[in-house]
Formats: C-alpha cells, structure tokens, sequence
C-alpha cells in the first residue's frame, strides 16, 4: 500500500508547484462576470424558447411554434408538472431554506429537479427547463437574504401561502383517496 | 449508561458487482455512448482567442491538487476537466474566469459522484477567495445549461474494472496495477493532447501502460509487448496501433513528470539542506526522510 501510494503522490505532486490555495490569473473583473453570467442564462432561455416555440417567461407558445400547446389546469396534473409560475407565487423557489416541514422542502427538491421534463434541449437529463425557470427566480434568491429585514413582510407572506399549498396538497391526497374508495 | 457511535468517518462504497463485469453488454454500452461526451472541438486552435493550452494545464493542475488535498474520488477530476473541455469547446472564455470555471466543474463532478460532495466555501477557499460562493452557484448554472445537463460523462475510470476483469492478471498485482492506472489517467486529464481521445483509449492505454510499468513476471506471455496490445485493443475495440502510441504518449508523459518532480525535490532538498546548514543542524539526518525510497516504481 506504501508502494502505491508513493507512486501516486509523486507522479502527481509532480505537477504542483507550490501551495494549493492560490489565485491563478490575477483579479476577476467581477462587473463583466455579472453581465456574462446574465447574457449567458438570456441566451440560454431564448435557445429553448426557439426549440420548444414556448415563451417561457410569458408561458405563452410562440406563433411559429412547431408544437401543438395546449393548456392543462394545474389541478388535473401532479404537483410537480404545476407552472413554476403558481409555485413561485406561491413562494415556494424562494424560500427554501425558511421551510420548517422536512417534507415540504423535500417537495420542493424534487420540483426543481423534475418541473420541466424536456423543457430544453436535452430530452433525456429533464432537468434543463428548471435554469431559465430559476433566472426570473435567481436574481431574488441572491437578493433574499441580503434585504432580509425590509422583506420581512414579504418572507411572512410567503409562509402562509406555503401553508396555504400545503392544505391544498392535503385536501387533494384526501380526495383521490375518496374517489378510489 | 454512555452511548458510543463507532462509526467510522471513512467513505463507504458498495462493493462491486461482477454481473456487471461479466456481462459484456455493459462495455459495449459504454463504448457506445462514450463519443456523445467527447468536448465537440479541440477549442484551442480556431475557437478560444484569450486562453492558451498552457493555461488549461494550470487550472487542471490546480483541479488536481484540490483533488489531492482532500482525498477526492478518483473519478472527480477526470469528470471535472471533461465538464471544463466541453464547457471550453462551446464557450469562448477569458482567462479571467478559466479558474472560476475549473472550481465550478469540480463543484459538479464531486456533487455527482460523491456522498460528501466538496462545499462551495472550500472551493472558494481555494482559489485564495479570488471567487465567491454566489458566482460559483452562478456559474454552475451557466455550465450545467451549456452543457445541457448531460453530466453523467463516461470517463477512463468506468472503462477501468472492464479492462482488469478481462485480463489474465495475478490477483496480488491488481489493486497496484488498478491505482497506476488512475493515477495515469488524472496525469492525461492534466495534458491537453488527451484531450479529444476517447476515454476507452486512454483507459486502455493507462492499464497497458501500468502492467507494462510492473514488469510481470515472465511466466505470463500474454502480457507482454504485442500480445498485451492486441489483448487491450480487443477488449476496447481499439486499433493495435492507435493504443500503442497512446501508450507511449502516456510513458512520455509519465517520464517528463517524473523529471520535473526529480528536479522539484532535489531543489527542495537543497534549500532544506541550506536551511539546516544555517541553523547549524547535522545535514544527514534532515535529508534522509525525503529520499526516494523506491526506485522500482519508475520501471519503464
């Protein structure tokens, strides 16, 4: 085992040169990497509106759209296909980290990770339609914590309406089993 | 009564499972899809304007060290510089941001590979808080859409076990044949010319280079010179002639490596020396813990 390791740590400690902890090409223009970072989430969005002739932010399909759109009430679908739209307003992207139910925020989870299944490009990772999703919601998330204390009415409202969605997914559970009855 | 929680702070991984070595559908799945996670271009002759080849090897380099500093799986860096290549191959980048990017596809690699994953703080940490926390989540973003959240990449590693398993190889060697291998592998992650081969090739090239490296025992003809080549081109479905250059690509590699790092301990060990000799300490006793203790390993 000493012999492996050896010939591990020197062949690659070989290609150190010195403390690991180091800035490698001076400073970064953080003003450019703001404005990269927002062209590069807009391009993003308009690449998968093109592909999906979906308007994304309006949720509105495109006139030239290739596909056939057609509107399903968020109630006849699981929790979570429902628009990220109602879910925001509901505050549910935002506030995350402020859930107090384990479950809930396991919820939530799994809407960000299964919300829009081949929304983007890629058919098969169905995670694509959530980063344009986030980039209306992002910009808030940043924010959140900075402005904590002038929000703080908002954050209030917020956890009612989650209570609010919460009931709503009770009621829900609660009927499907009346009807299967 | 105390209560006491013995486990142990170590990484659990599941044991392997030989069905999956045994049947071949699985390599030649894997062969199959390997292309589709191949960076589209070698970015650095029409497509990149800012960055240079040479900068590639300082972020990987970097890449690597953070790996080796906290005792990353294997897998990480290798994955984390085929996110870097396909993410350079799409993106033109300034270098400004070559090492926000290098920090932010180990970010990626180590979250899809690992159970205790590296935390933004630390990476930030590393780059001498050149960066911050926020523009790595950000920017992982950025990477994750650009690459079209295609991460699950086939890397050398999955190739790794599939070679081993198929070779008529003494078991006390296997676990020493295995480690050269990956370090071979997280060495051509750190060169660019590697950049655009398939990973069964390096992977295949790596195992080649390792057996060839131990020097087995004679006993076992087929593992050696030709014999061994044809036996790992046809586990890969690799020409004879494209694995043997990747080989020797890989030996090369290896050798200039090990050169620099030579030359790296000798100046080290003359500046220890120096030091000691000022603080009027006995040389002898300082120099000995840091001399190479095996030569064997640089067989060639």
């Amino acid at each position: 085992m000493c012999r492996i390791m050896s010939f591990h740590k020197r062949v690659l400690r070989s290609v150190g040169k010195g403390p690991v902890r180091r800035n490698l090409f001076g400073p970064v223009d953080r003003k450019q990497l703001q404005q990269d970072y927002h062209t590069a989430l807009k391009q993003d969005l308009e690449e998968a509106s093109q592909r999906w002739g979906f308007n994304f932010l309006t949720e509105m399909p495109l006139d030239d759209s290739n596909f056939l759109w057609e509107g399903v009430s968020g109630e006849k679908v699981p929790l979570v296909y429902r628009s990220s739209r109602i879910r925001r307003n509901l505050g549910f992207f935002r506030e995350e980290s402020t859930l107090s139910e384990a479950s809930v925020s396991m919820e939530t989870g799994s809407v960000s990770a299964e919300a829009a299944p081949g929304m983007l490009q890629s058919g098969k990772e169905n995670v694509p339609g959530t980063p344009e999703k986030h980039t209306n919601n992002l910009q808030d998330l940043e924010r959140t914590p900075v402005k904590q204390d002038g929000n703080s009415n908002i954050l209030k409202r917020k956890q009612t309406n989650i209570t609010d969605f919460y009931q709503a997914k009770k009621r829900d559970v609660g009927s499907s089993r009346k009807s299967g009855q | 009564m105390e209560l006491l929680c013995l486990e142990k702070d170590t990484v659990v991984r599941a044991q392997q499972d030989p069905n999956i070595f045994s049947d071949d559908r699985v390599l030649q799945s894997l062969l199959t899809i390997e292309d589709r996670f191949l960076p589209q271009c070698p970015y650095f002759k029409h497509f990149q304007q800012d960055i240079k080849p040479f900068m590639r090897r300082m972020v990987s380099t970097w890449m690597l060290e953070v790996c080796e500093e906290e005792s990353r799986e294997e897998e990480v860096f290798p994955l984390a510089i085929n996110y870097l290549d396909r993410y350079l191959a799409v993106v033109q980048t300034k270098k400004g941001c070559l090492q926000l990017l290098g920090a932010v596809c180990l970010f990626l690699a180590s979250k899809l590979k690992e159970s205790r994953p590296l935390t933004a703080e630390k990476l930030c940490l590393y780059t001498d808080n050149s960066i911050t926390s926020q523009e790595l989540l950000d920017w992982e973003l950025v990477v994750l859409g650009k690459l079209k959240w295609n991460m699950a990449a086939v890397t050398p590693h999955d190739f790794i076990e599939h070679i081993l398993y198929k070779l008529p190889l003494p078991k006390d060697k296997l676990s020493l044949i295995r480690k050269h291998a990956q370090t071979f592998i997280a060495l051509c992650a750190t060169d660019f010319s590697f950049a655009m081969y398939p990973p069964s090739m390096i992977a295949t090239g790596s195992v080649g280079a390792a057996v060839c490296g131990l020097q087995m025992d004679r006993a076992e003809r087929a593992l050696h010179g030709d014999n061994l080549s044809e036996l790992l081109a046809k586990i890969t479905n690799t020409e004879v002639d494209c694995l043997k250059s990747c080989q020797e690509q890989i030996e090369q590699l290896l050798r200039s490596s090990l050169r620099e790092s030579q030359e790296r301990q000798q100046r080290l060990q003359q500046e220890a020396l120096n030091r000691a000799a000022s603080k009027g300490v006995d040389p002898a006793t300082q120099s000995q813990s840091s001399t190479p203790t095996d030569v064997r390993d640089i067989n060639l």
